[in-house]
């Protein structure tokens, strides 16, 4: 008797919130159908470019519908520093909060396809989605609550890296992280990796390529040093496609690249192979 | 100096200790090792694919215990600098950090850890190699390395490529080196898009030995010799060998598991460890 294959799962948990979008495609130029676009995660179904999303736009397209439970979005950024140029870190932060961004990573729990799972989403929109006291805290946070309680994490990252104006209490959250990371795996718990458009520098260095499997949107850019700075520190010239998602596959760091709207079948399927 | 009320006011700007950080005729990781150790014995290879140049390794008599030393490595003349690649490792280097540390745990010997890069190689070979992979994946394996471990920074600490040999369950720095999370020009290239702008993001960045005790990211300042440790090698090799056993000995004595769940703790919570100036604090709830 041949088995019955994996039943289909849906593309996203609910449906997602409307995002700013520009008017034709930059990938094929096409005239965009919002109501479409939405239907297919914020990708093109001309061409397949793939939109940057939110957190708040991850969160539903990963998490069953009614089972989003936040955790810890009381827990806020201040200016440990006194950064005042070019603009002062305080009123950057309020500025964010008040445009409705909550730090540059959320978490919580939920169920994907029904399976109980951890989710953090960082945020590019809240300076750069950088690492931050308060992005490395609700990880870490989570991580060790996804250890003790043996649910899998899972991660969607989109970063610049370390936040600059935490300066190096910024740089030590790739410890605090990782630490919590190393918890997961000695627990024996699985933790997925999801790197999305761009995931560079500290976020790179730190927890986003820990996944036991590492999951890679088509065209991201991912790296640890960004292009521009290559390019002036070394005047290398880049070929075309470096550090891109299929790069990073063929170097060994990605297991799987894949269109935003098969990951959440892909993860489903991981999280029962893995349960 | 444990404290910052102990500091006597630092007549220096910030930039100047930059420069200090950055002399080339500052002592670097095989000047202190010679010192600290006069019989090391320098090891190589990652045992994978290379040996990094830009990361010196090996063993050496601490206090009469052999101790495994790494320590970044820059050069003094364009040759040798070159040959270091000015101290910036590749991911060959991590991965050799990794399999030393695993060779200090077989045989139960304590690790001294030397920090003084600019950071880590930004370049096109670097990032094939998969540098962010392989900082990621030193920084987590240092948590679970049963032996004591000291960090010290010695010059410059920048960015990733510091922290990816800096975990430990004690950091101690000099007193003109610096630790960053960004070079002041790449900070200042991320924040403006301008390098030029470099002395402004020093400033704002608070990369000195001061600033980091009082954030609680080091646990000791060690005074420099007058002129700085460029002007007496033995002076400085002599204040940093005090300050290293003094942290090593007490760890010595902890059994594996109090030893690991410390350096877990260390960095867990090391944003609320600031202690000095009222605008700093844990305000996390």
């Amino acid at each position: 008797m041949i088995a019955d294959g994996p039943r289909p799962v849906a593309i996203q948990g609910g449906p997602l919130p409307e995002i700013l979008l520009p008017t034709n495609c930059p990938g094929c130029g096409v005239g965009l159908q919002v109501e479409e676009l939405r239907e297919h995660n914020y990708v093109c179904p001309g061409c397949g470019h793939h939109f940057r999303i939110a957190a708040e736009v991850w969160i539903p397209l990963m998490a069953d519908g009614g089972s989003w439970n936040e955790r810890w979005a009381d827990v806020r950024s201040h200016d440990l520093l006194n950064w005042k140029v070019p603009k002062p870190y305080q009123e950057v932060v309020e500025q964010l909060l008040e445009e409705g961004l909550n730090e540059a990573v959320r978490t919580g729990t939920c169920t994907l396809a029904g399976h109980p799972i951890w989710l953090a989403a960082f945020d590019f929109g809240f300076v750069g989605g950088t690492l931050s006291i308060v992005a490395g805290e609700r990880l870490a946070r989570g991580m060790e609550q996804a250890a003790a309680s043996h649910v899998p994490y899972v991660l969607v990252t989109a970063s610049g890296g370390a936040r600059m104006q935490e300066g190096v209490l910024a740089l030590m959250q790739m410890a605090k992280v990782n630490a919590a990371v190393g918890r997961l795996h000695a627990a024996g718990v699985p933790f997925f990796s999801v790197l999305t458009d761009p995931t560079f520098g500290g976020t790179a260095a730190s927890l986003a390529l820990l996944g036991d499997i590492n999951i890679a949107e088509p065209g991201a850019a991912i790296g640890f040093t960004g292009p521009r700075v290559i390019k002036q520190a070394t005047y290398a010239d880049l070929p075309p496609g470096f550090q891109s998602a299929e790069f990073q596959l063929a170097h060994g760091q990605i297991d799987v690249v894949l269109p935003r709207t098969e990951i959440r079948p892909l993860l489903a399927r991981l999280l029962e192979m893995h349960a | 100096m444990s404290a910052r009320e102990e500091m006597t006011p630092n007549p220096l700007s910030v930039w100047q200790v930059i420069e200090l950080a950055r002399h080339q005729d500052r002592p670097y990781s095989l000047d202190y090792f010679r010192r600290l150790a006069p019989d090391f014995i320098e090891l190589h290879g990652d045992r994978l694919s290379a040996d990094d140049p830009a990361l010196v390794a090996g063993v050496g008599t601490f206090h009469s215990r052999t101790t495994v030393f790494l320590g970044h490595q820059k050069g003094r003349s364009l040759k040798e600098r070159v040959a270091r690649n000015w101290g910036m490792m590749h991911p060959e280097g991590y991965r050799k950090a990794i399999r030393l540390a695993h060779h200090a745990a077989k045989f139960g010997f304590p690790i001294i850890s030397l920090i003084d890069t600019p950071g880590a190689y930004p370049g096109a070979g670097a990032e094939e190699r998969g540098i962010a992979a392989a900082i990621a994946q030193a920084i987590m394996e240092w948590f679970r390395i049963p032996v004591p471990i000291v960090a010290a920074v010695i010059g410059e600490g920048g960015s990733g490529g510091a922290l990816g040999m800096g975990v430990a369950d004690r950091v101690i720095m000099l007193e003109n080196a610096i630790y960053s999370v960004a070079s002041p020009e790449a900070a200042a290239s991320i924040v403006w898009r301008d390098n030029s702008r470099k002395v402004e993001a020093a400033e704002q960045l608070q990369l000195t030995s001061r600033d980091l005790i009082a954030m609680g990211v080091v646990e000791e300042v060690v005074p420099e010799p007058e002129g700085s440790a460029s002007a007496d090698y033995d002076a400085a090799a002599c204040a940093l060998d005090e300050a290293l056993q003094r942290h090593l000995a007490p760890l010595l004595s902890q059994s594996v598991e109090q030893l690991l769940q410390h350096r877990y703790d260390r960095f867990r919570y090391i944003d609320s460890l600031i202690h000095a100036e009222p605008h700093f604090g844990p305000k996390i709830d």
